[in-house]
């Protein structure tokens, strides 16, 4: 990272219009006074952290955000500002709409795949949420100028919890964000739930965030997975073969929960840490064994003989399926 | 994909992004207008820069190299030559090489004749170059001139010595300079062999087509896709290659900047438009008599210098489309 660096600073100066020494000296001097290196080097970090598969589009989001952030919300080049100007009526709520706006913007950076990059902006979502409304006026603009989160004192956040109310409301957007309709979700956020009052620590915050965007992937591909059991022209599919496909999944899924539950048993033993994760993984291997072309064709081609008639729509298999996940899911009290 | 692969290397991630390439010319850019991007806000400049790269209007009255310089950049300039000319489709005229070229010459200064005259050859199966030609035929076989370039005349030369009975083995892939000197020696040359032996045998092109690929640091167009193309004939000419290869669909589809033939004309919004305007112009009293887009368009040209003017409004709203340009020009 740091050699691409300098090879890029090396590269400014010979891409210049004129050849001048003069002229380049002076042209330096403005970059440097402008900032311009620490704008671009943070966009360069923050885009290489993602790995997003469309750069350019990435940086275009990425410095419109900035944009729209220190113009304080007056010009705009995304939906975003709409956002904020809509909410700007609201007068008071508008600094909690933005909050929740810029904090969804760092959680949608990097896939959930990607752990460490997610986990960082998790972090900055939650340190964004976490600012006291009192402290607003100092915190005003917590990110620099590269975007990177300045440092908050650890008596800043001494209240102790991002509100119930903005948990709830991230929750909600994630999963609308990813395709997720609200009746689907609403059982799940029934789970996940914190009062409003409530004051929720960065492990529920982070759990729940976790679980939609896990959530919001499981359910894109069930539907996906309703598509290929359903042919298109032929109407809904047949009741017979989406429950035998949700009988493997419902298999899978509790063969990888079991190898869940034996870990957090023995996650005290240290020693044994390393068979733990040869376990874990052997589990994964079986319950996606349990789910594969093979083992689904095999199934399918048993239910068409026998099994119950009638058909199946789109909705009632996706809530099978969101029901298959949800019940997996911890109740946050 | 990248996703999933997090063990592909930061840098590896940068260079095949070509982030650097665009963060360079924003840099060199910024430079040499201070003055009027330091008033519009850096921040905000590097947002609208970005913002026009992602939505292909960046290499409006760009130069040459710039446009060249990325797969990207092509594919954006194909776009927008046929957002904004697309009207001539519609109107059925058609035109010949130098028209082609004062129209791209419109969006790109230091548009070259040659590479518009590469795209007729593919039109008109290599003779007649002074012939007229339809929108679509002409934008389809430039678009696969001007994204594939390098891959083509490499091409061209394996072609040129499988018709000279040398063996493909032996084929050295010139560089990038040394091409066109190569070229223009084997075109005159096949002019006199073309007479006696246009073709070659399609299985012996396709065999050394896909070990160019192997080692082609160029672009090119699917393997699939060209493999198919040479399956359909036993011989084949370099020029009904290339024709097959300008029509063939996935392959505009994977360059992704025109629609499919069908709907190449078909745009709704743009008539609506284009409606209005000529009513307004109808109604206007000191209105001349060029209502055609190309009427139009040539005057534009002849003004002395529309660039510095366009260019300057550019930059005031990045997010306009080409048909705003037209309709601005035509107005004047």
């Amino acid at each position: 990272m740091a050699d691409k660096e300098k090879r890029r600073s090396a590269a400014l100066p010979s891409g210049m219009s004129s050849g001048k020494v003069v002229k380049s000296d002076s042209d330096r001097e403005f970059l440097e006074q402008a900032g311009v290196g620490d704008l671009l080097r943070g966009a360069i970090l923050k885009m290489v952290e993602a790995r997003s598969d469309d750069p350019i589009g990435f940086l275009a989001d990425h410095f419109c955000n900035l944009a729209s952030v220190t113009d304080s919300g007056t010009a705009g080049c995304g939906d975003e500002d709409q956002q904020q100007q809509s909410a700007g009526l609201a007068g008071a709520g508008a600094h909690e709409q933005q909050r929740l706006n810029r904090a969804l913007w760092h959680l949608r950076l990097a896939h959930h795949s990607q752990r460490s990059a997610f986990s960082n902006n998790v972090r900055v979502a939650y340190d964004l949420l976490n600012l006291n409304g009192c402290l607003s006026q100092a915190s005003e603009n917590p990110e620099g100028p590269d975007g990177s989160l300045l440092v908050v004192p650890p008596d800043a956040e001494g209240s102790g919890g991002v509100k119930g109310g903005l948990y709830m409301q991230t929750l909600e957007c994630l999963c609308s964000e990813g395709g997720v309709p609200a009746s689907t979700s609403a059982p799940l956020l029934r789970r996940l739930c914190c009062q409003d009052h409530e004051a929720v620590p960065y492990d529920v915050f982070r759990h729940g965030v976790l679980t939609c965007a896990v959530f919001s992937d499981y359910i894109r591909q069930a539907q996906r997975l309703y598509a290929e059991v359903c042919c298109p022209d032929e109407g809904p599919a047949s009741r017979a073969l989406c429950s035998a496909v949700l009988g493997t999944l419902k298999e899978a899924l509790e063969t990888s929960q079991d190898c869940d539950a034996n870990c957090f048993v023995n996650a005290n033993t240290k020693s044994s840490a390393c068979l733990e994760a040869n376990a874990k993984a052997i589990r994964y291997l079986e319950a996606s064994a349990k789910i594969s072309p093979h083992k689904l064709a095999q199934v399918m081609a048993g239910a068409q003989t026998s099994g119950p008639g009638g058909n199946m729509d789109a909705k009632e298999f996706e809530n099978a399926a969101a029901d298959l996940f949800i019940a997996r899911v911890k109740v946050v009290s | 994909m990248n996703r999933l692969s997090s063990a592909v290397p930061a840098e590896q991630y940068l260079a095949d992004s070509q982030v650097l390439f665009y963060l360079n010319d924003a840099v060199t850019q910024l430079l040499d207008h201070k003055e009027e991007y330091t008033q519009f806000g850096l921040v905000r400049y590097f947002a609208e820069y970005f913002s026009s790269v992602k939505n292909s209007n960046h290499v409006l009255f760009r130069e040459l190299n710039y446009i060249r310089a990325t797969q990207h950049n092509r594919a954006s300039f194909i776009r927008v030559f046929w957002r904004c000319f697309r009207q001539i489709g519609k109107s059925g005229d058609l035109l010949s090489v130098p028209e082609y070229r004062s129209l791209l010459q419109l969006l790109c200064p230091d548009f070259p004749l040659e590479a518009v005259q590469s795209a007729s050859r593919i039109v008109l199966a290599d003779d007649a170059s002074d012939g007229l030609m339809s929108f679509s035929d002409f934008i389809y076989s430039f678009q696969l001139q001007f994204c594939y370039q390098e891959f083509l005349d490499s091409i061209q030369v394996i072609y040129q010595d499988l018709l000279a009975g040398k063996s493909p083995n032996t084929v050295i892939v010139p560089t990038s300079s040394s091409v066109e000197q190569l070229v223009s020696v084997a075109t005159e040359e096949s002019d006199r062999e073309e007479q006696q032996q246009d073709a070659v045998d399609s299985s012996t092109l396709a065999e050394c087509v896909d070990a160019l690929c192997e080692r082609s640091k160029h672009s090119y167009p699917s393997r699939t896709c060209l493999r198919e193309v040479l399956e359909q004939t036993d011989k084949v000419s370099y020029y009904g290659f290339l024709q097959s290869l300008a029509n063939h669909e996935s392959i505009n589809q994977t360059i992704g900047a025109l629609p499919s033939k069908e709907e190449l004309l078909i745009d709704p919004e743009m008539d609506q438009e284009l409606d209005k305007l000529i009513a307004q112009i109808s109604v206007s009293p000191g209105s001349n008599s060029s209502g055609s887009a190309i009427g139009g368009l040539k005057e534009v040209q002849r003004r002395a210098s529309p660039r510095r003017n366009i260019h300057h409004r550019r930059k005031m709203e990045v997010e306009s489309d080409g048909s705003t340009e037209e309709t601005d020009s035509s107005e004047n």
